[in-house]
């Protein structure tokens, strides 16, 4: 399990095949299509979202998509269009948009699902941009997650 | 004209110093279970779609979300109705709702859904608000679509809105949170029929609530 801190600002891409807790804030894309994605109380994302398994308590601004679940918890906001086969919103969660809860695999942007890597990283890209607020250190992404700026 | 009338016809005015009538106030309802009749017709008649297009105008309820997307495997949109009409009355400015509302569903393209959900949206919306809104529900479903919702028949002070959660296809449950009180628009059957035009009503059930729960369908072709 890894964890980006809430004093952590990415934009671009962030892509991994480990499981990942986001509680600082991502503009861009975030993919981790194999892996459940946690975003905590404190993150903050606008982006296109893809995992396996999502769990959003903080805000996200974008689409969401997962082949497996979508959970909205309590506090939780999402302004964006959802995609799962499974989608939960507790009753204090905020949600505006479209729910598509069809029942076959979801295929992401039309791309097939490509096969699991356990154990290393789907892509390799050195972490070329991860800016952080002027406070806090800046956080290299950890090993099985690859983020890039995408610009 | 108005104000001399009183005095042509004392009988039918109230005395001087008389105090208004009293607003008859809908009680508060304790969340309950309702049975429902037409809920089930609703359901079969998405059935046979593979991946129907549902708009929601409720509130999101994450209950109603997962038992359509488990029984219908659908697309579901929400856009909640209920708070422009709140966001309205507590700005008391009834005359921007309809604008409200239709740059909600300006986004949609008409022909767009195979079911949409009104719940008791009606009862909160004045005629002329109402008249446009089932105009353009009409518009925004597909040939052979269906239209699913309540309609009281008791002109009462509404105080709240309701949340239909549904339990099982023929089970909701009905939670109240508060709104601003607005008069409630009674149609009657006739209207209503008017009112939805082209839709045909299908089904229409009066309930002991004293609610009429009536599904429509968009003839097709």
């Amino acid at each position: 399990m890894v964890n980006i801190g809430k004093s952590v600002i990415i934009k671009g891409e962030l892509s991994g095949s480990e499981d990942l807790t986001i509680e600082g804030q991502v503009e861009g894309k975030i993919e981790l299509r194999q892996n459940v994605l946690t975003i905590g109380p404190n993150g903050k994302i606008k982006a296109q979202v893809f995992a396996k398994s999502i769990i959003v308590q903080g805000e996200v601004h974008g689409n969401v998509t997962a082949t497996e679940r979508v959970d909205i918890r309590d506090n939780g906001s999402v302004d964006g269009d959802l995609s799962a086969p499974r989608v939960a919103i507790a009753d204090g969660a905020h949600f505006r948009g479209a729910i598509d809860m069809q029942r076959q695999g979801v295929k992401a942007d039309g791309k097939p699902e490509s096969k699991p890597e356990t154990g290393k990283a789907a892509e390799t890209k050195p972490a070329t941009s991860s800016s952080t607020s002027s406070n806090a250190p800046q956080q290299q992404p950890a090993a099985g997650l690859a983020a890039s700026s995408g610009r | 004209m108005r104000t001399a009338l009183p005095a042509l016809f004392p009988w039918g005015s109230r005395r001087r110093g008389e105090p208004e009538p009293a607003t008859i106030a809908a009680p508060a309802i304790p969340e309950t279970t309702a049975a429902s009749k037409v809920l089930p017709k609703f359901l079969a008649a998405l059935s046979h779609y593979a991946s129907p297009a549902l708009l929601d105008l409720g509130p999101v309820i994450g209950a109603n979300v997962a038992f359509f997307g488990d029984r219908l495997a659908c697309r579901i949109q929400v856009e909640d109705l209920y708070a422009d009409i709140e966001a309205q009355a507590r700005q008391d400015a009834a005359d921007g709702l309809w604008q409200a509302i239709s740059k909600r569903l300006t986004p949609h393209a008409s022909a767009s859904f195979d079911g949409i959900l009104c719940w008791d949206v009606f009862d909160y919306l004045d005629r002329a608000t109402g008249q446009a809104l089932a105009a353009r529900l009409a518009s925004l479903l597909r040939p052979g679509g269906v239209l699913y919702g309540f309609f009281g028949t008791t002109a009462v002070e509404l105080l709240h809105y309701t949340r239909f959660v549904v339990e099982d296809q023929n089970t909701f449950r009905q939670r109240s949170y508060p709104a601003t009180p607005v008069r409630r628009n009674v149609l009657v059957t006739r209207d209503i029929t008017r009112m939805f035009d082209p839709l045909a009503v299908t089904e229409s059930v009066l309930l002991k609530t004293s609610t009429r729960e009536t599904l429509f369908r968009k003839p097709a072709g």
